[in-house]
């Protein structure tokens, strides 16, 4: 996030897309409700009628994939009825000419063919979004997971840059991060191409830096993503080392993967249960979970928070830097660390983003009634940062990105009719290791669903409740059918939580050219009942507000 | 949502016949509205949170005092859905009992029996079938000019005070409200040119002008009788009203057992907006639910806007922020049916008819009196000249609420003190809604404190503690005493905390009703100890 | 431009921003005033009536957290008159309320019971029994309502319309009988609710509680340490108090329940999500991983030394990397552990293995 979640209650617009925030982000999505009962504007982009649009002043219920379209007419708007920041465009920004020509074809009611939405309602959003000081972008993995997922991001910075809404408060280009620590992980590194502190492993003084403080010799060839790596598995990649995931239930098509571990020669897990991974698994380490260890995480406003150990982990289970300490110095390396503040020290050091940062200080500080430091943070003195590009964008100049709209990479055909996207319930968690052995959550949400609108569901004799079939050209799962109208004419939506029904049995691998993220979010599906509901109580009581929608 | 779908609530639920299971959550998937919301708005409201009693009998001291609780009884006894109720307004015709919503008064016994156990035939043999009843009116009418309200004078549906009204321009009228002297007749005896002004002053043009005619004060049932008698007067005095403060909407809060009333008022505004004698001016009705607080006016916008109704806290005042957040004037029935006749014969007229206060006022009197019903008087007189207009005391006066329970009780000895506001205030009573209700000596203080303490339990909304607990408490602590005497009972509670009690329930209570809840007792503490002792 | 004005609390002079109330000039000066109903998050209600004071030419004591400060005001928090208000309140309160600890203080610790001693009200008024519903029917697993403790504060049912915005809950019945309900009374499991436990959170009294510390019969949460952390879950980052019992599980300590940092102290400004409030029972599940394993020559796990293991995993991946070269090799790491444990697994890979093939296993 470019800015900070506290700034979100002050926002005077919010433009949400590809973000099922109150379930996902639960207390950024208070912030949002929060922002709204103050009478700010809310407009959500979503395919489905997520809950945010239940009190959204516009629901842009777009086709999947159409996001680009989306984004480039409202872009036509904004420069069409001169809502540009000229200014901010001169001085921050270049290569804004391309994009302006670029989106001039990409008008609202070539858009409204395309992506399902009143051309009307695309100009309400361009300009309310362009005519507002404190408008902000908020978006999620319905942005990213595609297999054009970075066109969506560079046509949300265009829109970002050519208003001017950055380095303000409540403005800026938020992504709200899925896991609890995803910024962090990357922050520390754990990216094939980048050491701590986004230093690229191409970037010679980089390599030099870090050839000293490890004392070793290091490998400038940038590494596979995992993406790349999953369908190297059996191919070019026969050892893995897998800390805490569960790959085999969150990576997209899992058959292919299945194939591929079958031809692996060696895999090291550690974590705290057992999981469908460990099936291909040679040895084990029992693992630590949070409560049970100190450390830091960084959430998605860039905040540096502490862990800290609350219970003993149980038997001879170890916090997972401990065991990662004593497997390095197995395989010859000389680790000696009293402890995670020490790691960090040494993360600090030779990354000046982290420099100002560490255990010590964060125990001990508090900055504008609230914990945890924000970065950049390159000195001990520095308060943090808590909205990024206050004096300029940073490093030089914002870049616009001409974009075109490509469809996804696998669309609805005479097989497979439907559109399936997958995402998150509030009730459950990624791979739902943890929520499901939580007894309660699992009242709340005990099996896999999937929505269908009551119109597809018609066709093929679909009512609630009924046991389903739903296939994609890579698999096939059995759910419960829920008849939604939260979902688009011709749309499906399922959760990605449960082992038993892996949605990402159905799901593409294909990735998106520069991330490789894979298109979870849209592929073809088709869905056929097998069986009539066994019981009278509806399986999901309660969940499902009233949607009013197309019939 | 909108605000619209949120009024509609308390309306769509009567019309789904009260609140039963599922209903709420169909209603929130047509409206919007969250469904809790809804059933908290059902559950608040007694003639919507338990449908299936469809007789109600009414427990107000006055009809107690007639045999209503014999009513209950026989009405039990005899299968009826029922159950005990509080005042409906009928304490002239007591025992007065709603069938669904229409009040029917002076049951008997003998009618209950009749009807074999089916609710829909009970009916009372006190009016002949398929005619609508009336209230009892005096004194005579000799001299209409001294009259603001003239109940039994013919019902002028010209419109006339409102052209005038409209020659003297907005504040010609407000000028003649104040140099009237007219006060509020709906409990407060505030004066109503400042909440005129008030409104007028307020930078916020939309403005609402708000009827309050949700009478529950047991005791009184003169806005009844306006209502059935000029329901034109009452409209005309509304637009005035509105014309004068630049509202363009009125919205008339009638409680919901007034059925006959809301006939009567319905087809005055289709015929006066039909004849469009008051231009654009929109009436809405809204009925009540069945709660004497919505009778305090935040409490009635609370409920007009769809919610539970919870008074607000004061200030700010509705004349700052009223409904929906507006501006808005709110009158008592009577209130606004003087104002045609001040505007038409000026201020003056109107200041002179009264005593010590201004114009003349409909006191209500039941209870033990010989003929119970509304009389049209100066404001001032005492309760001897209105016992004299009303046929005198039955039996022996031994004490009287000269404005309904809130006033307490006072003892005869007080007979001869003028019954305004100031009077009565400054004996720690008052005018209130002028409900005047007669006790005589067969009447033992103590019970007749339980009744009404009983009243206020039921009726307060339980939004702060101490009215919520307050209530309960004094009611506990009185039947404690009932039973165990002056040593009190086994919770050893008795009557030792009731001054503790009650000048808490009169500091720390948000409305009116809880601070006025403690008054019957300690009233009848204060002038009746004996009763007490036993 | 910001106006500053002032009012005066006790004869002192205290400057105020438009908008705040009686309360907030007080909390900053240090006088002290006592609330139930209040709660920064939300709209005051004015209800619990703990909070009057005497405002200089007002004929009524008025609520501080609802009265707004204006220019000259004059305020007196301290009276006799005050003094007088708060002990017959709390008295009558307490005639409505379980008097002692063990009966209200199963769970949260209960404010009405420490401003009653406080404030040395009388307690000996009697004692009504609670009129108010309950739903102990409820099959939620969360959230357990208890009528007998709840002072109808509406804290919870503001909370879930202002707050969560899901209005799930609600003041339902009237007069001494109103009491918290659902829709229709049904478990909150089949209403709106989103189970994010703002409800206990907001309850001066504890009468929204946790149920499973209830039904497990843990220690009340007076008697349990509080441990400051992160949730674990997504990537808001909220803060958490981990509750814990240190003797439990022969010394290893355990958690018994997790709250949330008072508001106004960490990005999630007191609140929580389901997941963060409720999902901690997998800490200390039977399902989890207490020893090393390695996998046998039948396929077979079997549980081993920490020595072992590591030589093993040590053996297997170096193996592999001669065999196939060092980019043969792949490490996923975690967004799920901490920033220094993923420092380490990118040193590992690279460092130790040379290897730039690492990626921790998340998009964004
Ligand atoms: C508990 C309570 C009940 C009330 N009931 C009524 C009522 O039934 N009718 C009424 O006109 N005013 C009632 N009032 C007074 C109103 O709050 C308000 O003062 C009145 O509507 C103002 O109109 P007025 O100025 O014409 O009197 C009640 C007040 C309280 C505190
Ligand atoms: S005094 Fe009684 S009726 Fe009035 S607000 Fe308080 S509880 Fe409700
Ligand atoms: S349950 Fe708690 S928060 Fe809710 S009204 Fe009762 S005391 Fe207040
Ligand atoms: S409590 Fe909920 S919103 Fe907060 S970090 Fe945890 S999962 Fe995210
Ligand atoms: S805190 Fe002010 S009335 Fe409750």
């Amino acid at each position: 996030m470019t800015n900070s979640i506290g700034e979100i209650r002050d926002a005077d617009v919010l433009f949400v897309i590809g973000s099922n925030t109150s379930e996902a982000h639960p207390i950024i999505a208070m912030e949002m409700k929060r922002a709204v009962k103050r009478g700010a504007t809310l407009i959500v982009a979503d395919p489905r009628a997520v809950w945010m649009t239940t009190i959204a002043e516009k629901h842009l219920q777009l086709k999947p994939g159409t996001d680009v379209w989306l984004l480039n007419a409202m872009a036509h708007v904004i420069i069409e009825e001169g809502l540009t920041d000229d200014a901010f465009i001169a001085e921050n920004t270049e290569g804004f000419d391309a994009v302006r020509e670029r989106v001039k074809s990409y008008t609202p009611e070539e858009a409204e063919k395309v992506t399902g939405i009143a051309a009307d309602d695309i100009r309400f959003a361009a300009r309310k979004y362009a005519t507002t000081e404190k408008a902000g972008i908020y978006y999620t993995l319905g942005i990213t997971e595609h297999t054009h997922g970075t066109d969506n991001v560079y046509a949300l910075a265009n829109l970002v840059l050519m208003t001017g809404h950055l380095g303000k408060p409540s403005s800026g280009m938020n992504p709200l991060r899925g896991q609890n620590n995803v910024q962090g992980a990357n922050d520390a590194g754990a990216t094939p191409v980048f050491y701590p502190g986004y230093q690229h492993v191409t970037d010679p003084e980089a390599q030099a830096k870090y050839e000293a403080a490890w004392g070793v010799e290091l490998s400038p060839e940038p590494g596979l993503d995992l993406n790349v790596m999953m369908k190297e598995v059996g191919k070019s990649i026969f050892g893995l080392f897998v800390m805490g995931e569960d790959i085999l239930l969150s990576e997209p098509n899992v058959k292919k993967l299945e194939e591929g571990m079958n031809r692996c020669e060696f895999l090291v897990l550690q974590d705290a249960f057992m999981n469908e991974t460990a099936r291909f698994a040679d040895v084990i380490f029992p693992a630590s979970v949070f409560a049970e260890k100190e450390g830091v995480f960084t959430n998605s406003e860039r905040r540096v928070q502490r862990i800290r150990k609350a219970v003993e982990p149980p038997g001879q289970a170890r916090a997972d830097w401990e065991i990662l300490t004593s497997l390095a110095n197995a395989c010859g390396a000389d680790w000696s660390y009293s402890g995670a503040d020490e790691i960090y020290d040494e993360i600090a050091k030779h990354a000046p983003s982290f420099a100002g940062i560490s255990h010590a200080r964060i125990d001990s500080e508090v900055h504008r009634g609230k914990t945890g430091i924000q970065w950049p943070c390159p000195t001990p003195e520095h308060p943090g940062t808590v909205y990024l590009h206050e004096n300029g964008v940073m490093r030089g100049k914002g870049l616009f990105s001409a974009v075109d709209y490509r469809p996804s990479n696998e669309l609805p055909d005479e097989e497979y009719g439907l559109f399936l996207s997958t995402g998150r319930t509030l009730y459950h968690y990624n791979c739902a290791t943890q929520t499901r052995r939580e007894s309660g959550l699992d009242e709340k949400q005990p099996e896999n669903f999937i929505e269908i609108h009551p119109r597809d569901a018609k066709k093929r004799g679909i009512s609630t409740d009924d046991r389903v079939e739903v296939s994609t050209r890579r698999g096939a799962v059995e759910v419960r059918a829920i008849v939604s109208r939260q979902v688009r004419p011709g749309c499906t939506w399922m959760p990605l939580h449960f082992a038993e029904s892996r949605a990402n049995l159905l799901t593409n691998d294909a990735g998106d050219a520069v991330t490789n993220t894979a298109e979870y979010k849209v592929c073809a599906a088709e869905v056929k009942r097998i069986a009539a509901k066994d019981s009278e109580t509806p399986r999901f009581p309660g969940t499902y507000y009233s949607v009013t929608g197309p019939n | 949502m909108s605000d619209d779908k949120r009024a509609a609530i308390p309306h769509g639920l009567q019309e789904a016949g009260g609140l039963t299971d599922g209903i709420a959550r169909q209603l929130s998937r047509e409206s919007g509205v969250p469904e809790a919301d809804i059933y908290g708005v059902g559950s608040f409201f007694h003639l919507l949170a338990r449908p299936s009693a469809k007789i109600r009998v009414c427990t107000g001291l006055s009809c107690v005092m007639s045999g209503a609780n014999e009513v209950l009884e026989a009405a039990k006894k005899a299968g009826l859905p029922c159950e005990a109720t509080s005042c409906l307004a009928g304490c002239d015709l007591p025992p007065a009992v709603l069938r669904d919503r229409r009040v029917l008064p002076s049951v008997s016994i003998a009618d209950v029996e009749r009807t074999g156990g089916d609710w829909e035939q009970l009916d009372s043999s006190a009016i002949a079938p398929g005619e609508e009843w009336r209230g009892f009116v005096g004194p005579e009418r000799t001299n209409p000019d001294e009259l603001a309200l003239d109940l039994l004078g013919p019902d002028d549906k010209s419109g006339k005070s409102f052209q005038r009204a409209v020659e003297l321009g907005a504040n010609g009228v407000i000028e003649a409200i104040e140099s009237s002297g007219l006060q509020g007749r709906g409990g407060a005896g505030f004066p109503a040119h400042i909440k005129w002004r008030g409104v007028q002053g307020q930078s916020e043009t939309k403005r609402y002008v708000v009827l309050n005619a949700d009478e529950g004060e047991p005791g009184t049932f003169k806005d009844r009788e306006v209502m059935l008698r000029r329901p034109y007067l009452m409209l005309e005095g509304l637009a005035i009203a509105a014309h004068a403060i630049g509202a363009s909407e009125v919205y008339l809060y009638l409680r919901g057992e007034f059925e006959v009333p809301w006939g009567i008022v319905e087809r005055a505004i289709a015929d006066v907006t039909e004849r469009g004698i008051y231009g654009d001016l929109q009436f809405h009705m809204h009925a009540g639910q069945g709660a004497y607080i919505c009778g305090e006016e935040t409490a009635l916008l609370e409920a007009l806007e769809g919610k539970r109704g919870m008074p607000r806290l004061k200030p700010p005042f509705p004349v700052e922020v009223g409904l929906w957040g507006k501006p808005t004037l709110i009158h008592n029935v009577e209130t606004i049916a003087c104002v045609p006749s001040i505007v038409a014969r000026g201020g003056d007229w109107f200041r002179e008819l009264g005593r010590a206060e201004a114009g003349t006022k409909l006191y209500c009197i039941s209870g033990h009196v010989k003929q119970p019903g509304t009389y049209e008087l100066p404001l001032g007189i005492t309760l001897d000249e209105l016992l004299e207009v009303a046929g005198g005391v039955i039996g022996k006066l031994k004490a009287f609420s000269p404005g309904g329970a809130s006033s307490g009780f006072l003892p005869a000895s007080k007979r001869d003190l003028p019954l305004d506001f100031k009077s009565l205030g400054s004996v720690g009573s008052m005018l209130g809604s002028s409900g005047v209700v007669v006790l005589n000596d067969t009447v033992d203080m103590k019970w007749a404190a339980l009744e009404q303490l009983r009243f206020f339990e039921a009726e307060s909304c339980g939004q702060c503690a101490p009215c919520r607990i307050g209530t309960r408490y004094l009611r506990e602590a009185t039947e404690d005493n009932l039973d165990h005497g002056a040593a009190g009972g086994t919770t050893a509670r008795g009557l030792a905390h009731v001054a503790d009690v009650a000048w808490q329930m009169n500091e720390g209570s948000i409305c009116g009703l809880g601070q006025a809840a403690p008054l019957p007792l300690t009233s009848a503490l204060q002038y009746f100890p004996e009763d007490f002792q036993s | 431009m910001i106006q500053e004005t002032q009012i005066r609390i006790n004869g002192e002079k205290h400057s105020f921003r438009p908008g705040e109330t009686i309360l907030d000039v007080a909390g900053r000066a240090g006088v002290e005033i006592p609330t139930l109903c209040h709660d920064p998050r939300l709209k005051p209600a004015g209800a619990c009536r703990t909070c009057l004071v005497e405002v200089e030419g007002q004929r009524k004591l008025l609520p501080a957290c609802a009265t707004p400060a204006t220019t000259d005001m004059a305020v007196v928090s301290e009276s006799e008159r005050v003094d007088r208000h708060r002990k017959t309140l709390l008295a009558l309160y307490a005639t409505d309320h379980p008097s002692n600890r063990e009966a209200s203080e199963r769970g949260a610790p209960d404010e009405l019971l420490d401003m009653i001693e406080n404030y040395r009200a009388p307690t000996d008024w009697g004692a009504m029994a609670s009129v108010r519903a309950n739903r102990h029917d409820d099959r939620n697993p969360y959230i357990h309502f208890e009528p007998d403790t709840c002072i109808l504060c509406a804290r919870c049912t503001r909370y879930c319309d202002e707050v969560e915005a899901v209005s799930a809950i609600t003041l339902a019945g009237r007069g001494s009988e109103t009491t918290i309900s659902t829709v229709d009374g049904l478990s909150l499991l089949d209403t709106s609710c989103e189970m994010c436990g703002g409800c206990i959170d907001v309850c001066p009294t504890g009468a929204m509680g946790e149920k499973m510390p209830l039904t497990r019969g843990d220690k009340p949460e007076r008697e349990l340490e509080k441990v400051r952390s992160t949730c674990n879950f997504c990537g808001v980052g909220c803060q958490v108090d981990l509750n814990v019992d240190r003797e439990a599980d022969d010394g290893a300590g355990r958690i018994v329940k997790v709250t949330s940092p008072p508001t106004g102290t960490t990005t999630n400004d007191g609140n929580l999500c389901v997941k963060g409030r409720f999902a901690y029972d997998f800490v200390h599940h039977p399902d989890r991983l207490k020893v090393p394993l390695v996998r046998g020559a039948d396929g077979e796990f079997y549980e081993t030394s920490w020595e072992d293991a590591l030589q093993k995993a040590a053996a297997g991946l170096q193996g592999v990397s001669e065999r196939h070269g060092k980019n043969g090799l792949g490490f996923v790491s975690s967004s799920r552990c901490t920033v220094e444990e993923n420092y380490l697994v990118q040193k590992l890979s690279r460092a130790v293995f040379g290897t730039n093939n690492v990626h921790q296993c998340a998009a964004t």
